[in-house]
């Protein structure tokens, strides 16, 4: 191979290597057997109650993340904590993820307080909320909007 | 007990007495993969490989039971508050979408 051709052919691999990735993010998207909306994850945790906004729970998100793969949650919920009222569970959601769920937490009166704390991947700007399911059956919810600048989910 | 993975459990604060509300943080080095991703040089779909439940355990009592999808990031980190009652062993017990399960245990012992 000559020099030349050498040259040309590398940057035919740079220019491919540079596009691909738009491309596999735009093309088909496979999709997973775990796919949920929003909305039917609402329904399926609640079973058709509508959540009730509250001050009681603080949701504490990052207003512009700037990486998806990486956004820290904190969920924070004022409760007594006793045996008759206690939290039962706090659910994540992410609006736009294809599996809104992100992750739900059962919590037991032994944990002595309601807060919940990890990290999630969000595929673009969208709303995270935090659903939190209390001992006497009502159920609480905190909202907010986070502006991704990088996607997560590829 | 498939592959030994590297986890870690902390208790904030330190040092703590009976009866003491602490915070437990446990972490775990795990991809977390979503099965929708693609590897970049060989443009092959990287196959789904997450947690699915993840329990505390605290003297044989279960405190904290959770179910965990496709969304949360590499290397995940789980925190709760726990209530110390006496002395005994913290067991978290991780499961995968394929089946691994792992188990990562730490000594409580509360001064005073």
């Amino acid at each position: 191979m000559q020099r030349r051709d050498f040259f040309k052919k590398l940057g035919v691999v740079a220019a491919v290597s540079a596009v691909a990735p738009v491309i596999s993010f735009a093309g088909d998207k496979p999709k997973s057997k775990n796919a949920m909306s929003y909305a039917t994850a609402v329904s399926a945790i609640t079973g058709g109650k509508t959540p009730k906004k509250s001050a009681k729970v603080k949701l504490k998100v990052p207003e512009i993340a700037e990486n998806g793969a990486v956004v820290p949650v904190t969920v924070n919920v004022e409760s007594p904590m006793t045996s008759s009222d206690y939290v039962k569970a706090i659910h994540i959601l992410a609006a736009k993820n294809f599996n809104s769920r992100c992750i739900d937490v059962n919590l037991t009166p032994a944990n002595g307080k309601a807060m919940f704390s990890t990290r999630i991947k969000l595929g673009g700007t969208q709303e995270v909320s935090a659903l939190v399911e209390l001992s006497n059956g009502d159920f609480l919810i905190a909202t907010q909007s986070v502006k991704v600048t990088i996607g997560g989910c590829g | 007990m498939a592959d030994k993975r590297k986890s870690l459990i902390k208790i904030k604060p330190k040092k703590f007495k009976d009866g003491e509300v602490v915070k437990v943080s446990f972490m775990v080095m795990h991809p977390m993969a979503t099965g929708t991703t693609k590897n970049k040089k060989t443009k092959e779909l990287i196959p789904a490989k997450f947690i699915n439940n993840v329990k505390f355990n605290y003297n044989g009592k279960e405190i904290t039971n959770m179910t965990v999808w496709e969304a949360l990031s590499t290397n995940p980190v789980f925190t709760t508050y726990m209530k110390i009652n006496g002395k005994g062993k913290l067991t978290v017990t991780y499961t995968d979408n394929t089946g691994e399960v792992n188990e990562k245990s730490k000594k409580i012992k509360p001064k005073g």
